[in-house]
């Protein structure tokens, strides 16, 4: 008795390893057609060379916007707080949205990193040869991309937080002066 | 009393005495690609491979990068008061609007429609 369910345990541990990873699987590859197969070896040219000018204005977009997001925390967030601090005043809640941007810019940095890596894995791929490789690779590339976009939009919320709190403090501290 | 060189019969030195240029040159250049590769992978490792404007592919934009913006850094040493805060919001704001103007990797421009796979997004 004590046999057969045990049995019957791994039975069922290994169906739902399985469905699992046969689940995964297909989240991760899409199977083609042999018409969009064809699509795609017919094409190749064209999107390598759409492929090859993103990559290059995306790297410029990322020097950019990575100089001036890092300038933010570095050239005025930071030395803001430490001035706060000097003057032991309360730098929580200024502190505290750095913290989050700094966080943000983490991301920022580590997804770029991803989605460029995808992105020029997907430029080397041979597309007449490995058309069905170089879609999925795409579509990583596409999802990371996504990615680096949401951390954008959450910089951007940490930037209006950060000008909300010394707007606060700002209020309290004219109240305390009075 | 004069230095003299003393010659060592070639049958009393040691395997290291016969080969120690060779030796070195080896360990020299044993060195020199043990650090090239520790270097390598540290500089795709850590991501500076990605602001490497000047790398195959890239280096079109390198002169495009924006080396104008010089924005000017808050003390962080100094009195807190109403103007020193006036200060700071009027250069963050400056800033902020700046690092807002783009919304930088927004669209979808691998989407394979867009990249004209002949597939729709659906599929």
């Amino acid at each position: 008795m004590i046999r057969a369910l045990s049995t019957l345990a791994v039975v069922a541990a290994l169906t739902v390893l399985f469905g699992l990873s046969a689940q995964t699987a297909h989240a991760q590859s899409t199977s083609l057609t042999s018409e969009q197969i064809d699509h795609i070896r017919s094409n190749c040219t064209t999107i390598k060379s759409t492929l090859n000018q993103l990559h290059a204005s995306d790297a410029l977009l990322r020097v950019n916007r990575g100089q001036v997001y890092e300038s933010m925390a570095s050239k005025l967030m930071g030395p803001f707080n430490s001035r706060l601090s000097n003057n032991r005043l309360d730098a929580r809640a200024t502190s505290a949205v750095t913290t989050s941007y700094r966080t943000a810019l983490d991301a920022f940095r580590s997804n770029y990193k991803s989605y460029e890596e995808k992105l020029s894995s997907a430029i080397r791929i041979d597309c007449f040869n490995q058309p069905e490789l170089f879609y999925n690779t795409i579509e990583q590339a596409r999802i990371n991309r996504a990615k680096v976009h949401d951390d954008v939009l959450k910089l951007h919320r940490s930037i209006d937080d950060y000008r909300s709190a010394v707007g606060d403090f700002l209020l309290n501290f004219e109240r305390i002066s009075e | 009393m004069a230095d003299q060189i003393i010659l060592q019969p070639d049958e009393d030195m040691t395997f290291w005495d016969k080969h120690r240029l060779s030796l070195l040159l080896i360990l020299s250049v044993l060195i020199a690609l043990t650090l090239t590769v520790v270097s390598m992978v540290a500089y795709n490792a850590s991501g500076t491979a990605q602001l490497d404007l000047s790398r195959p592919g890239v280096s079109s934009v390198s002169d495009k990068v924006d080396r104008t913006d010089k924005i000017t850094e808050y003390s962080g040493f100094g009195a807190v008061n109403k103007d020193s805060i006036n200060e700071f919001t009027k250069l963050y704001d400056a800033q902020a609007e700046k690092a807002k103007a783009v919304d930088a990797f927004n669209g979808d421009p691998l989407n394979p429609e867009i990249l004209e796979f002949g597939i729709t997004a659906n599929e």
